[in-house]
């Protein structure tokens, strides 16, 4: 039993190290850079990948081929089989900085000029949404991961205060909590934005937008925590441990904490997509990152549209992407509840 | 008794906390409600600056804060500068509308929750318990607003439900029953799109709380006295696990004006949410204000129903 | 139709429900119409009944026709309302309305219009030249804060009204006034009899709202009011006074009912009119308009594109004067955006045609000139369109000092790097995506652009009162084909003067010459004279690139094909311009 959970953790930490990865290393994976626009291929839809060209014959090299528009309209696209592009793997390319690290131009795949390959397809500029599905989820995670840790640490920490002490920290806490939870942030974060100089990069402004809804967010998981730690702290063995003279903090560490471990990683595992979706609100209300920068918050907010539903399908690509990320968090947050509480029996 | 007296005084102090820092975020952030018309060529500034000061907005915000306050004493909420009508006369009617929709929209969405995330507790770890997580895991992902949005062009295509409003145009000619099934039948998608949005949280608070209860030794003392499932888990293992849940509740009725500000906006519900949304971005500042208010005292209210239940519930706490 | 059984109909449709007999008068017999002047319609012979469901995006705030600021209000207010003299909005020229004749003294001074004999508000009551005098009167008060106020000052003086008669009104001028009868366009005739009362107490400002009474609100428009219901609609119903009938001899209206409903979103617009909950859907975005083209299930509409509109998108630099602002970054760069030879290399790269192309799918028009081709009279046909060409820009900067550096970015002659920002308003999907466009034909200059989507009150804080932005993509819709109606975006003393506001005088020569051209225009007594004038500021405006302009969008409008007379025009409302005259067809 504790065998097959572990080998089930590494699996799963393996998965989210992939994932992980895939999104570091964007820019070598992505075939394009993400703002290059190929006004040729507004919508293209996606490409499929070939080893058997239409007469039949097997390539060992795959391929893709081109497209062209019946009665010259620019907005139907046919797969043109006389446009035939290999592709080429470690191809030069649009430069980037690998990992934030190191400046090159090599790109994992691609095909040669006048060819374009577009895996998840094209948006409404001709740029390649698979290349930007990636890039975007650069920016994407980092500021859920960072609004949500941010959140939850002030939450764990208030919450878990205002449930143990009782009394005024109590009442003084959790009116504070009803007080942010009720105050119009959206207007703090339109006089931030304001505030803020036109020069700071799009990103930069973003994320420092997205640090203060994590600073505003920790009401709501210090609301949760605090009703655990309520009924925690009366719990008898709590009670023997105080009675035992055990100092505030190590009772609140090693016996009461634990006890809300289960409603913290559950917080967690849901905070995380909140925080990377709440880019859709706010770019609905002119806060999100600026065009040309993708985050998987604002290529879902322009997907919000019917016509793209309805016509171009493919770019749901992002909210697709997303899923297995979100999945493995909450996956991860079980995991981890479950070794917790095999390491404490 | 003198606890009630405590909260309500609580109340009091978070409305008036609240009044004063909305003041102060809305006058930080730029812009004001005349701005739009200086856009027009064929207006002068001079006619603006005459608006300007007939809506008071040349004054600073202390002082606009003392008139709001004295106009408060009057029972009024402030005054709308684009509908020239009083604040509350615009939010009351749509409040109404508002809390039809998210009042049922959560007890639908409680009514799942409590039943599946019990079932995928005590189903932890197999094949139904992953296929209910990654159902809620996906439904995370998706935004609100593009299930709204999906389930709006879905009605459109397939021609089963009304595609918006909340009543048909013909409505007053109904009968009283015709009257139930049309605004049921209004009711149907955005409520479904709400429900969407919060049953999977809850789903997944559910399923916390119950597993911790599965786990504990009482449980499995009782498990082993052959009651039966259903009894067990119902009986006692949700009362056990309602902690957190009670909490959670809180925040569903603390949220029921404000959850739905955007499913409103895309399927056209007549609630708040339109009104708001667009009172917010064209900086109509007294119906802002008065949308907040009412929604902080939601807010208080679900967290004093919270706390009241953790009290009748949890006999440890009652000690205190 | 005969008027016995008029009647019968109008029985009818209350026995079903459709009217209430209750709060109006309802004329009784066809003698009492004897009398009245009518307006006989061009349109096709219709036939009466039915009603059309449209919608709106926000709801209207007031149905006062004097104080109302925003574009829903209007909509309602004006198919409710009418004027002396009104701009058809197909032929873009005024025609007679509730003035049935006028004169006009030789010195261009003074205006006599006669009313229409027998006019009668929608409350019954009687329509005459105290209700003139009194609606001027009430739209001149200072007090009452009406917005349309302006434009009745004429060379800075107040135009006088004089009743002559029971149905003639005289008004005088200080001086000639160029758009002549368009002066009278957008003034609705007020009911002294309702309005008087409110208007001496000084509660003018807070009569007519939509939760009014329907019996204290009356027009002389072609519908009233009937019911509204916050948040979700307003119902009109036909005034069975109106002043215009059709060719038979009936009288206009057709339509019983004008429903709005109000639907805050676009996408659910165009979604409940797929499914046949409206009739018709204006202002369709470009990529919703190609889908619902591409839809057999919107084979009974009618999809119809109407051509560039009055609306034109430009792009502008901060050229405002930053002495006395603490905006150092800002002033420092202005040193390239005063610089026309900048300006015009900018405007060189930009692929307006790609704009069209991607943002519109083939639905908008490129300009270059604030007066769009669907402005059929001032359109000027000689203006120069140069194609965009990156090498003439980029021969253009390096004449003008400007280099690149070994990473091909664009640097000035202190070797400083171009680079700015262009602020957009975030509501606004399209200009947001044209500034996208505009910052890659930029980065083909070597110049670097960042966009920075703003919520439109912060945008409007910084462009009207801060000056701080570097450059911004807006757009401006003329509220009239004359472009006198745009006259304080082009005198440099301008209130919408955008770029360069708040200035005593004109800084250079041309723009000098501009606000004599404008003053020219407003003050000549023939078309020609205006249109030269007007050409030349148009001429100058090409020459040194104040702003840029880019696209104009056409008007794109969705309806049941059923509906007859419907004609989309590019003047505001496209759509409901002749409402009086729609009528369905048998379905």
């Amino acid at each position: 039993m504790e065998m097959k959970s572990n080998r089930k953790y590494l699996w799963l930490l393996g998965a989210l190290a992939v994932l992980h990865a895939a999104i570091l290393l964007a820019g070598f994976i992505a075939p394009y850079d993400e703002a290059a626009q190929n006004r040729e291929m507004p919508f293209s839809p996606p490409m499929r990948i070939h080893f058997v060209d239409s007469a039949g014959h097997f390539h060992v090299r795959p391929f893709v081929y081109g497209w062209k528009h019946p009665q010259d309209d620019f907005t139907v696209y046919d797969v043109d089989q006389d446009q035939v592009y290999p592709l080429h793997f470690f191809v030069p390319g649009a430069p980037y900085k690998l990992a934030n690290l190191f400046r090159t131009n090599t790109h994992f795949f691609g095909v040669d000029a006048p060819g374009s390959i577009f895996l998840f397809g094209a948006d409404q500029f001709g740029r390649d949404v698979f290349s930007r599905t990636l890039r975007g989820g650069q920016i994407s995670l980092l500021a859920g991961l960072l609004a949500a840790g941010l959140a939850l640490t002030l939450g764990t920490i208030l919450g878990g205060l205002a449930g143990y002490y009782g009394g005024w920290w109590d009442a003084i806490l959790m009116r504070g909590a009803e007080l942010f939870l009720a105050l119009p942030w959206l207007y703090l974060l339109f006089a931030v934005r304001a505030f803020l100089p036109l020069q700071v990069e799009p990103k930069q402004a973003f994320l420092l937008l997205v640090a203060i809804i994590g600073l505003v967010g920790w009401a709501r998981p210090a609301r949760l925590i605090r009703g655990v730690v309520l009924s925690a702290r009366e719990r008898d063995f709590v009670r023997a441990a105080r009675g035992f003279g055990a100092s505030d903090l190590y009772i609140l560490r090693r016996h009461v904490l634990p006890q809300a471990g289960g409603v913290i990683l559950t917080q967690a595992a849901l905070l995380v997509p909140q925080y990377v979706l709440a880019e859709i609100t706010l770019s609905f209300l002119g806060l999100g990152v600026g065009e040309p920068v993708p985050t998987w918050g604002n290529m879902l907010a322009s997907l919000m549209q019917v016509h793209i539903l309805e016509s171009y399908w493919w770019m749901i690509a992002p909210g697709v992407a997303s899923i297995p990320f979100f999945l493995g968090y909450m996956a991860l947050a079980n995991a981890l509840e479950k070794r917790a509480r095999l390491a404490a029996t | 008794m003198t606890y009630v007296t405590r909260r309500i005084l609580h109340m009091l102090f978070l409305l008036f906390g609240v009044s004063v820092i909305s003041f102060v975020f809305i006058s930080l952030a730029p812009g004001n409600y005349v701005d739009e018309m200086r856009l027009n060529p064929q207006i002068s500034s001079e006619t603006v600056n005459a608006l300007k000061a007939q809506y008071g907005l040349d004054r600073s915000t202390p002082v606009r804060y003392w008139q709001w306050l004295k106009s408060l004493t009057r029972g009024d909420m402030g005054y709308s500068f684009a509908y020239n009508q009083s604040a509350t006369s615009l939010i009351w009617p749509r409040a109404v509308n508002t809390l039809l929709l998210t009042v049922s929209a959560t007890i639908l969405a409680w009514l799942l929750a409590i039943p599946i995330g019990i079932w995928s507790a005590e189903r932890r770890g197999h094949f139904d318990d992953r296929i209910i997580s990654a159902a809620t895991g996906s439904l995370l992902a998706v935004p609100d607003l593009l299930v709204a949005l999906a389930l709006l062009w879905f009605a459109a295509r397939t021609h089963i439900l009304p595609t918006g409003g909340m009543v048909s145009l013909d409505f007053d000619s109904f009968s009283f029953t015709g009257k139930l099934k049309d605004l049921a039948a209004h009711l149907a998608l955005p409520v479904a799109a709400l429900a969407l949005g919060m049953a999977p949280i809850l789903v997944r608070h559910v399923r916390a709380a119950v597993t911790e209860v599965l786990r504990s030794p009482f449980y499995l003392a009782a498990a082993g006295h052959g009651i039966p499932r259903s009894t067990l888990l119902f009986r006692y293992a949700l009362r056990a696990a309602a902690n957190p849940l009670i909490s959670l509740l809180g925040f569903s009725i603390g949220s029921l004006l404000s959850a739905s500000m955007l499913v409103e906006v895309v399927l056209g519900w007549p609630g708040l949410g339109p009104l708001l949304l667009e009172a917010i971005l064209a900086r109509d500042l007294y119906v802002v204000i008065g949308a907040i208010m009412l929604s902080t005292l939601f807010l208080a209210c679900g967290s004093f129903t919270a706390d009241l239940l953790l009290y009748w519930q949890d006999p440890r706490i009652r000690t205190q | 139709m005969k008027p016995l059984a008029r009647i019968a109909a109008l029985f009818a449709a209350a026995a079903l429900g459709l009217m209430p007999l209750s709060s109006h008068v309802e004329p009784q017999t066809s003698a009492r119409d004897a009398g009245t002047e009518f307006m006989v319609s061009t349109g096709e012979t219709g036939r009466p009944g039915g009603r059309l469901v449209v919608s709106l995006r926000a709801e209207p705030k007031t149905l006062n026709p004097v104080t109302f600021a925003d574009t829903s209000s209007k909509l309602v207010i004006w198919r409710m309302m009418a004027d002396l003299i009104h701009i058809n909005r197909y032929t873009q020229q005024p025609e007679p309305a509730l003035a049935k004749s006028w004169t006009v003294s030789p010195d261009g001074r003074k205006y006599t219009l006669k009313l229409r004999h027998g006019l009668r508000f929608s409350d019954g009551l009687p329509l005459t030249a105290d209700d003139v005098v009194f609606s001027f009167q009430v739209y001149l008060d200072e007090s009452v804060h009406a917005p349309q106020r302006d434009l009745l000052i004429v060379a800075g003086k107040p135009i006088t009204i004089r009743r002559l008669d029971t149905e003639t009104v005289q008004f005088e001028l200080a001086a000639p006034y160029g758009p002549g009868l368009r002066l009278f366009d957008g003034f609705a005739i007020l009911p002294r009899h309702l309005l008087e009362g409110p208007y001496r107490a000084g509660k003018f400002e807070q009569v007519w709202s939509p939760t009014s009474p329907a019996t204290e609100i009356a027009g002389a428009g072609p519908f009233r009011l009937k019911e509204y219901v916050p948040g979700q609609r307003l119902v009109l119903d036909r005034n069975p006074f109106y002043w215009k009938q059709d060719q038979k001899g009936t009288r206009l209206p057709y339509l019983n009912e004008l429903v709005f409903l109000f639907i805050p979103n676009e996408d659910a617009q165009v979604l409940r009119f797929q499914s046949g909950d409206i009739d018709m859907i204006s202002r369709v975005s470009a990529l919703n308009f190609s889908m619902l083209q591409g839809k057999p299930a919107t084979a009974g509409y009618n999809l119809a594109d109407a051509g560039p509109s009055l609306e034109w998108s430009f792009l502008f630099f901060n050229l405002n004067d930053l002495s006395k602002k603490n905006l150092p970054q800002i002033a420092g760069k202005q040193k390239w955006f005063s610089n026309n030879v900048f300006r015009r290399a900018v405007s060189l790269a930009v692929d307006r045609e790609g704009i069209v192309r991607l943002i519109y799918q083939g639905r908008a028009t490129p300009i270059w000139s604030p007066v769009t081709p669907g402005n059929k009279q001032w359109f000027d046909q000689r203006l120069p369109h140069p194609a965009r060409s990156l090498d003439q820009a980029r021969q253009l900067l390096r004449n003008a000092g400007f280099s690149w550096n070994s990473e091909a970015t664009l640097v000035d002659a202190e070797k400083q790097p171009i680079e700015f920002s262009i602020v957009v308003s975030s509501s606004n999907a399209e200009r947001s995506k044209i500034s996208t466009i505009i910052q890659d034909d930029l980065r083909q200059l070597g110049m670097r652009v960042t966009v920075v989507p703003l919520e439109s009150r912060a945008l409007l804080s910084r462009v009207l009162d801060s000056s701080d932005y570097e450059a911004c993509v807006l757009g401006l819709a003329s509220g009239d084909a004359d472009p006198n109606a745009d006259s304080n975006v082009w005198l440099s003393d301008g209130s919408t003067h955008l770029w360069n506001l708040h200035r005593d005088s004109p800084p250079s020569s041309w723009e000098a010459e501009i606000d004599a051209l404008m003053r020219e225009q407003l003050t000549a007594r023939t078309f020609a004279e205006r249109k030269k004038a007007f050409d030349r500021v148009q001429e100058l405006l090409a020459e040194n690139q104040p702003v840029i302009f880019l696209v104009s969008p056409h008007v794109l409008i969705g309806v049941k094909k059923e509906l007859g007379n419907f004609k989309p025009a590019v003047m505001d409302p496209v759509d409901l311009w002749n409402v009086e005259e729609f009528f369905w067809k048998a379905r």
